[in-house]
């Protein structure tokens, strides 16, 4: 109930499109890349998808990032801009509800780029590593893992978002975290686990170094405390405002 | 009205939103890495670049690639929002006040902004500078005759910019778009400056002024000479077209 409610929320903001624009935009960048300078990377050793990923994965997670921010912020700007929230908030549905409502739309169209990404980096690499065999384990790994490292980001700008009711502000918070994380040295164990840090992460790159398995962990802790953040901050709100 | 007094009414409506603080942080937060990680300027990897150079761009690299740009963008939606939200710009668009005084006074609220955290920026530099000089015991400040006018130029480059977002913003109503639009388009500025076409995206000015400097005080890296001659009148006639656009349709979808 609380999904189709969220959708015809969402139904006239742009969201979609702005979701298939970006998604769109992001998986023409390896195929852009490789028609400008292919024998760059053609040269290289290694795996295609781990070369291709490797040039391009930075700026083609850098636009899902920045589309799932304003998409998050999105959804609640449609609640506080003309007092939606306060009628929400009398009906009999859990403030906590709509969150997790919204955050399953968001990852659903995250989801959806994710494919069209991945779809755009097993086009490149078969239309330009002609000796490379095609495994679908590994391309449907590598998106899983991009998948599971992008959720703290996602609940957290969802989080930011849930917090102020005026969006610029949540924008301006998220960009300032988007930037923030990305001139942090990417070779610092440590680092890479933040939110928005991890969905740059590679998973070739990752089992390598031996960090897949602390990055997912991580992931997962980060996912769990933020949820519960989001609940505690739910029942606590009145408190602020 | 004059137009000052419609740039005074624009401050007014920002006035408790809190903006310059938004405006800070970033370049705060910028700095903060410098200073630790100050002793990497020695480690030049055979660039021929002195150490307070390289701390000075690679300090502003971050600052021309995306919190210009990116604070832009966030101007741009809170100039439109905080209008939108309780219907002002209703009230506004019924008074006897041109509109496109009303759009140009909004423009130029976003450039000063803009101006203003430039300010910030350099004013950064100059303690972080100072901290990293105490921390590495080696002199990073450079003379303000030098660090000034580089500023001033990117600066003013970002104005083309600055009108492009505020087009944007303008003709695109559902504020998702407007703000993804230009949040996105500053990701592939890197890839452009490296084009021939650089000249035709008007997101990538200032980063292109930037690396003409690093080009200039390091020999190979980059070109050394700005090309005028493509990118002035280009840029002229982007950020009149985008004014003049955004002047036309400015409240079109109020005014239906």
């Amino acid at each position: 109930m609380i999904l189709s409610l969220e959708m015809k929320k969402l139904k006239r903001t742009g969201i979609f499109p702005a979701f298939l624009i970006g998604a769109l935009l992001a998986g023409a960048f390896p195929i852009v890349n490789m028609l400008a300078r292919a024998e760059t990377f053609t040269s290289l050793p290694g795996e295609p998808l781990t070369i291709l990923a490797e040039a391009n994965w930075q700026m083609m997670s850098m636009i899902n990032l920045l589309v799932l921010l304003c998409g998050a912020c999105m959804m609640y700007h449609t609640e506080f801009a003309d007092n939606g929230f306060q009628k929400m908030e009398m009906l009999p549905l859990s403030s906590a509800g709509l969150f997790f409502g919204k955050l399953v739309i968001l990852l659903l169209l995250l989801a959806l780029m994710l494919l069209t990404e991945t779809a755009s980096l097993a086009f490149c690499a078969g239309r330009w590593f002609p000796g490379s065999v095609f495994s679908l384990r590994e391309y449907a790994l590598s998106a899983g893992f991009w998948f599971i490292a992008a959720l703290p980001t996602v609940i957290l700008t969802l989080l930011i978002a849930s917090a102020f009711p005026n969006m610029w502000i949540s924008l301006g918070i998220g960009v300032i975290l988007l930037f923030t994380v990305s001139v942090f040295p990417q070779d610092n164990p440590v680092l890479i686990l933040f939110p928005f840090s991890t969905p740059y992460q590679i998973l070739a790159l990752a089992r390598e170094n031996g960090t897949a398995a602390s990055l997912l962990t991580a992931c997962a802790a980060e996912v769990l405390a933020l949820s519960g953040a989001e609940l505690l901050y739910q029942k606590i709100r009145r408190c602020f405002a | 009205m004059s137009f000052f007094t419609a740039l005074g009414v624009e401050f007014q409506k920002i006035r408790r939103s809190k903006i310059l603080l938004i405006l800070l942080i970033p370049v705060v937060i910028m700095w903060i890495p410098s200073i630790v990680n100050a002793r990497i300027n020695f480690d030049t990897r055979n660039i021929p670049i002195t150490p307070e150079n390289n701390f000075f761009i690679q300090g502003f690299m971050g600052m021309v690639w995306f919190i210009i740009p990116a604070s832009l963008v966030i101007c741009t939606v809170l100039l439109t929002q905080t209008e939108r939200s309780q219907r002002g710009i209703l009230k506004m668009l019924s008074l006897p006040v041109s509109i496109v005084k009303l759009c140009l006074a909004k423009f130029l609220v976003l450039v000063i902004l803009s101006l203003v955290q430039m300010l910030m920026a350099v004013f950064a530099y100059y303690i972080s500078a100072a901290a990293a000089s105490q921390l590495q015991h080696y002199d990073f400040v450079l003379k303000p005759d030098f660090v000034f006018p580089v500023v001033l130029r990117i600066y003013l480059a970002a104005i083309p910019m600055a009108a492009v977002f505020w087009m944007l913003a303008v003709l695109i109503q559902t504020p998702v778009f407007a703000a993804g639009a230009g949040l996105v388009s500053i990701v592939p500025t890197v890839l452009i400056i490296n084009t021939k076409l650089w000249f035709l995206y008007p997101i990538s000015y200032p980063f292109y002024l930037l690396m003409i400097e690093y080009g200039k005080v390091a020999q190979g890296v980059y070109e050394t000479e700005i090309q005028w001659l493509p990118w002035i009148p280009a840029a002229i006639v982007i950020t009149i077209a985008a004014l003049a656009i955004s002047c036309i349709r400015f409240g079109a979808a109020e005014r239906r």
